[in-house]
């Protein structure tokens, strides 16, 4: 009997103890007794006990089931032929259980259709007793909990305590998974840099791994000095993506707050976004497949020798991206400047575009940094546009119409070849993760700090 | 003190000044619709040119097939199908979890240092670039706990952790909006306090938190890099059975056809952008007009 069976067993023994258990409240009503709690209550105390305690011992079970079953088959008579070597039994094994389950019907090695019945008998026989116990369990929690049902028992208070209980827990997941994301960046990059020393990693400014496959070569070739890539992404993300979307996003910003028809802004506003709303993937092609050839062909107009994957094609479509955000941090921070300043410069007798570039935007400056921060932090973030249309080699120039590579980038294609786990090229995967993580990290933290005293400023 | 003569506003002097400011508001404003107009424009071009290059790529063989190395074979469904399995699992995890973190944060949680530590880290994860879950997903779900490599299953957790945020902001927002005499009559004709929350809070914010999972959900639909990182670029000529089969996603497998070189392929990637164009615009349209229909203002 396959687990998630047995796991509907359970969930449907857990919905016959509610009805029972809410019947059986239900005739509290007539006592003499004011009952504490209502039916309902009662019903889910019982189903929760027998549910609870059956489904947390299957999932210890599931875990365990599996090495039992090993156990079983490798004491068997018929294991006794198999290989000593490790990885060649578990392929052995590993066929085996396919048989037995029915998901392969051939098995490349003869021994596993010798194996396979014995590995049969096994699952079953464990199976039938995680069968039992799961239904023992559920029996036991449901008929303890059904004893205790009574017109004075608080099945109420229990039952939100556990669900108040469930609220919290809930609400750690997103502990957990910050953690989990430090935690194993951390760890790898450790063993990153076990190999490779960080001050080489953080300072060198040569960068090819595929020279470090090789084991005699790894952490002494100076193959994984970072600072071309992080040039790269300072490059893409930060100079040309915002030298693109500050003005726009700025300027979209002004006219939209500032001189457009209410009529206008309600439709123009929700098309901007649309531009953030495109699936980056969608950009990338688009910058791979029409922007950087275009701007290879200007360069090559102009006699400027320009590469097919320039620096230039993949920050202007970031910059394009990015410029619905910019643009609302900036139309918020702009809707936080008081009334009365706008007001005070027009009775001075300032144009609007006067009060705009000398009191607006000055007095909401502090929230436009903060919000180009974010949107800088999004940039060098952002993956699939400088997979598809930046290039692969780590180029230290300042030339946009040269290629080069970025951190998101060499992640990408330092994971998605097919070497093993442990060799440095992976590691430094994660390695350029952590840094990626912190930058952003600590470029949000500024950025809030700064927008959260801005506001307070006008409070 | 000498007397000062009046401003002559009709003086040649001034008149020129006057013209000068006017004609710079004028520049002013036409460089803000221009900036208006140039974004628009962008869009559009883009819109475009996929369009106009997918719109030859559809065909019965196109919207009923899978991957082949074959162009002419070469169908969207089997991606399409991947994409639907990863976004169950996203949304069976990311929506209850979601629901009811918002609701402890908003009801539940003491002002305390761990409360704290629970927003700094939720508003943190709606930060964090998306290929930095990729790797998680593929030290934790892959390294450590061996899931199936390539697998919808993988990839919807993945994307759920990424998701959960979001959910968890609209929800917060959703939850606060609900006026508090709802729940002072609901705690005053005797209510505990999870019926308050159960029976009254969340149905009333119930539109908010959902249009807030929509959005989340379309921007976990076209999510490309923390899926690449967990394996789903594999090629795959048949459409996954379940969430533990091998398959790709929609993003991804347009990813994997705008690197083909045969010249067949750019139909077919531009083909696959307008499909997952079509669903994202679907499930922002279906997140507005949820709030339009159901928001109410209090």
């Amino acid at each position: 009997m396959p687990l998630w069976a047995i796991l509907f067993l359970i969930l449907g023994l857990g919905a016959a103890a509610w009805t029972a258990a809410r019947a059986r409240a239900r005739t509290f009503a007539g006592g003499p007794a004011r009952p504490h709690s209502l039916p309902g209550h009662h019903g889910w105390y019982v189903a929760l006990w027998a549910t609870i305690p059956a489904l947390a011992f299957l999932a210890v079970w599931s875990n365990v089931s599996a090495g039992l079953v090993y156990e079983q088959v490798m004491a068997s008579p018929e294991a006794a032929s198999l290989p000593a070597f490790d990885m060649q039994r578990h392929a052995i094994l590993a066929e085996a259980r396919g048989l037995a389950t029915g998901q392969v019907t051939t098995a490349f090695n003869p021994q596993a259709h010798g194996i396979a019945p014995v590995y049969a008998s096994a699952m079953h026989f464990w199976s039938l007793i995680g069968l039992a116990a799961a239904l023992l369990i559920a029996f036991a929690g449901g008929g303890w909990a059904w004893t205790r049902m009574s017109p004075h028992f608080r099945a109420r208070t229990r039952v939100e305590r556990l669900v108040t209980a469930l609220l919290l827990l809930a609400s750690l997941i997103a502990v957990l998974t910050t953690a989990g994301i430090v935690l194993s960046l951390l760890f790898e990059s450790l063993r990153f840099f076990a190999r490779v020393s960080p001050f080489e990693f953080l300072f060198g400014a040569s960068w090819s791994p595929q020279m470090a496959i090789r084991a005699d070569q790894a952490g002494s070739s100076g193959a994984f000095g970072a600072v071309p890539l992080f040039w790269g992404t300072i490059f893409i993300g930060a100079i040309i993506a915002m030298a693109v979307a500050i003005p726009l996003g700025l300027m979209s910003a002004i006219y939209l707050t500032q001189y457009a028809r209410p009529a206008t802004r309600r439709w123009m506003k929700p098309i901007l976004e649309i531009l953030a709303g495109v699936p980056t993937v969608v950009y990338g092609y688009f910058a791979a497949l029409t922007v950087a050839p275009a701007i290879r062909d200007a360069g090559l107009t102009f006699g400027i020798p320009a590469s097919s994957e320039s620096a230039l094609a993949a920050g202007l479509v970031m910059g394009i991206m990015i410029i619905p955000f910019v643009s609302s941090m900036a139309d918020d921070s702009i809707a936080a400047v008081p009334q009365a300043m706008r007001d005070g410069s027009l009775a001075m007798g300032a144009t609007t575009s006067e009060t705009i570039r000398k009191v607006l935007v000055p007095a909401a400056l502090p929230g436009v940094v903060g919000g180009v921060l974010l949107a800088v932090s999004r940039a060098i973030g952002e993956t699939m546009i400088v997979v598809m249309a930046a290039g692969l080699a780590a180029n230290l120039t300042a030339n946009p119409f040269e290629s080069v590579t970025t951190v998101t980038t060499q992640i990408v294609m330092l994971l998605t070849g097919d070497q093993e786990f442990d060799s440095p090229k992976t590691l430094a995967a994660f390695a350029l993760g952590l840094v990626l993580f912190l930058v952003t990290l600590a470029l949000n933290v500024i950025a809030l700090r700064v927008v959260k005293k801005y506001r307070e400023a006008y409070e | 003190m000498s007397k000062r003569a009046p401003t002559d506003w009709n003086g040649p002097v001034m008149q020129r000044h006057i013209r000068r400011r006017y004609a710079a508001e004028r520049r002013f404003r036409l460089l803000g619709l221009g900036a208006v107009l140039l974004s628009a424009g962008f869009l559009a071009f883009l819109l475009v040119t996929i369009g106009a290059k997918g719109i030859g790529g559809f065909s019965t063989a196109f919207l009923t097939g899978s991957d082949a190395t074959d162009p002419v074979r070469a169908g969207i469904w089997g991606a399409l199908k991947g994409s639907l399995l990863t976004l169950m699992v996203t949304i069976a995890l990311a929506f209850p979890v979601g629901v009811l973190s918002a609701v402890y944060l908003e009801e539940y949680a003491p002002r305390n240092r761990w409360t704290d530590m629970i927003e700094v880290s939720i508003n943190n994860l709606a930060a964090v670039p998306s290929i930095i879950f990729g790797l998680l997903g593929l030290a934790v779900f892959l390294n450590f706990m061996h899931l199936p490599r390539s697998a919808p299953l993988v990839g919807g957790i993945t994307l759920a952790l990424m998701t959960m945020p979001v959910i968890v902001i609209a929800g917060r927002n959703a939850v606060k909006s609900v006026p508090p005499s709802i729940r002072d009559a609901a705690l005053g004709i005797g209510a505990s306090k999870i019926q308050v929350v159960f029976h009254h809070v969340l149905p009333l914010a119930l539109p908010g938190i959902l249009t807030g999972t929509i959005i989340g959900m379309a921007r976990a639909l076209g999510e490309t890099a923390p899926l690449l990182m967990i394996g789903m670029r594999a090629f795959i000529a048949t459409p996954p059975g379940g969430i533990g089969d091998p398959a790709t996603v929609l993003p991804v497998q347009i990813f994997l056809w705008s690197d083909e070189v045969s010249h067949g392929f750019v139909e077919k990637t531009s083909a696959a952008i307008i499909v997952l164009l079509v669903f994202l615009l679907a499930m922002n349209g279906l997140a507005i007009f949820l709030r339009n229909k159901f928001e109410r203002r209090w």
